[in-house]
């Protein structure tokens, strides 16, 4: 399968070690991500709140390029799956809508014929690689690792409005646990990070990450695995705002969950020092690499 | 006593995104999952519905809609399907018209326009991007910039800070 690959603004400015990890491990199952020219953000919830069809045309405008290359898009943010998704279907069943956002997008020299789907990274692990063939090429078993997963809610919205797509609460743990890892059930597991608030409410934003630590340390995980780069940051970063807010440590290292696969793959990425994380995870590499 | 506008519930039922408020049933399920109103009493999603049915309009638009997460856990509980959570994206656009947008959500909005980016990259990152072998970030901020205005978001801008100023002083 061959994908155009939408990165979105926070992989490739803030977390270069996701997105290499995305660009190896990818292939390695027989993906082949395409690099997009000339994107703009996918225009997430902050910018979907202040202008209804200045959304649609600044995320259509990206899946215009997609419908060039004549491929499908492939998100590994949830923010960008759920805004490039949704427009992608509201822009394919109305069409007097599409006209309209077209409008717009005839000053930038593009259109949007309403073709193109858009894939969230779980979903084609699960589905184009499929549970059981990850499990067979697991090189390193994680078994030593009892993690704590956060899906993120805007990679299950829109299963909640369209009840056919793949991505659901149980994918993450699904594929954790083919990797050889043991999963934790803890509280307000399916609750958000925190992270949508971040800038707007801090102190809100921090209440919610510091329950669901609490609620990860609980239930006796070691690590946190996470898909977007939105609830890495959250999670990551967010212990050391704790820190200082509450005076509260929970070391618990924060992995990308692709990161994760990339490692129980097998896979040898020449500097494995170079990482996005803050809180140190070097007890658990250790885990997975033996010592 | 706030103002009140009767005609204020079809206002939002008519802005895209806000046809939910025609449905609510006052039932409190949205209240009782939303992890925010755990914390703060001031967001109770459906105190905030009932305030549009009875159309307290200052209050709704320019105390109220920027505490939610956008995390629709009230989407999967609503019993009419009705969606508090997008029923926000409603009254913040009408909001944002009246240029009531906080700072945090200004500087995105900026940023985009400015880079086509909401996180710009930073010198440093290109570097890390470029010693990792990863290729060249490839964004257009010119067709950002060109939406932006076209869809009223530059204007929109200039008024939120316009407003901020005003508060400020």
């Amino acid at each position: 399968m061959k994908y155009a690959l939408f990165l979105g603004c926070l992989i490739s400015a803030r977390e270069p070690s996701y997105e290499l990890y995305a660009r190896k491990v990818m292939p390695h199952f027989g993906i082949e991500l395409v690099d997009m020219p000339e994107t703009t953000c996918c225009a997430p919830f902050s910018i979907q709140s202040l202008d209804y069809i200045g959304w649609l045309a600044m995320a259509a405008r990206n899946l215009a390029i997609a419908e060039e290359m004549e491929l499908p898009v492939l998100a590994f943010c949830n923010d960008c799956y759920e805004s490039l998704l949704m427009t992608s279907i509201i822009l394919r069943d109305d069409q007097e809508l599409r006209s309209k956002v077209n409008k717009v997008l005839s000053e930038v020299g593009k259109e949007y014929k309403g073709k193109v789907k858009v894939k969230h990274v779980l979903e084609v692990l699960q589905q184009d690689i499929g549970v059981k063939k990850i499990k067979d090429s697991v090189k390193r078993p994680l078994t030593e690792l009892k993690i704590a997963t956060q899906t993120g809610c805007h990679a299950v919205r829109p299963k909640m409005i369209h009840p056919t797509l793949a991505v659901s609460l149980e994918t993450l743990d699904e594929l954790v646990k083919a990797m050889g890892a043991k999963t934790v059930n803890y509280d307000k597991k399916e609750v958000c990070c925190g992270g949508p608030l971040r800038g707007v409410n801090d102190e809100i934003s921090r209440q919610l990450t510091r329950q669901k630590l609490r609620g990860m340390k609980e239930a006796g995980a070691n690590c946190v695995a996470t898909v977007c780069p939105f609830c890495f940051i959250q999670f990551d970063l967010g212990q050391l705002e704790i820190k200082r807010a509450f005076g509260e440590e929970y070391n618990l290292p924060v992995f990308h969950f692709i990161e994760l696969l990339s490692l129980a793959s097998g896979l040898e990425i020449k500097d494995w020092k170079m990482r996005d994380h803050r809180i140190p995870v070097d007890p658990i590499y250790e885990k997975i690499m033996g010592r | 006593m706030s103002e009140v506008d009767p005609n204020f519930m079809h206002e939002v039922a008519n802005t895209p995104r806000g046809k939910g408020v025609l449905t609510c049933i006052q039932c409190g399920r949205c209240t009782s999952s939303c992890p925010v109103a755990r914390f703060l009493t001031e967001h109770n999603p459906r105190r905030l519905m009932e305030m549009i049915i009875l159309g307290f309009r200052p209050d709704v638009l320019h105390r109220l809609p920027w505490y939610c997460l956008s995390c629709f856990t009230c989407l999967d509980r609503c019993p009419q399907r009705g969606d508090v959570g997008e029923v926000v994206f409603a009254i913040r656009s009408l909001a944002a018209r009246e240029g009531d947008v906080p700072e945090g959500v200004v500087e995105q909005a900026k940023n985009l326009f400015e880079t086509g980016r909401l996180v710009p990259t930073a010198e440093f990152m290109l570097r890390q991007r470029k010693n990792l072998g990863l290729p060249e970030v490839s964004t257009s901020s010119k067709d950002a910039e060109t939406i932006m205005r076209r869809t009223g978001f530059d204007k929109m801008m200039a008024k939120a800070r316009g407003e901020r100023s005003k508060v400020r002083k």
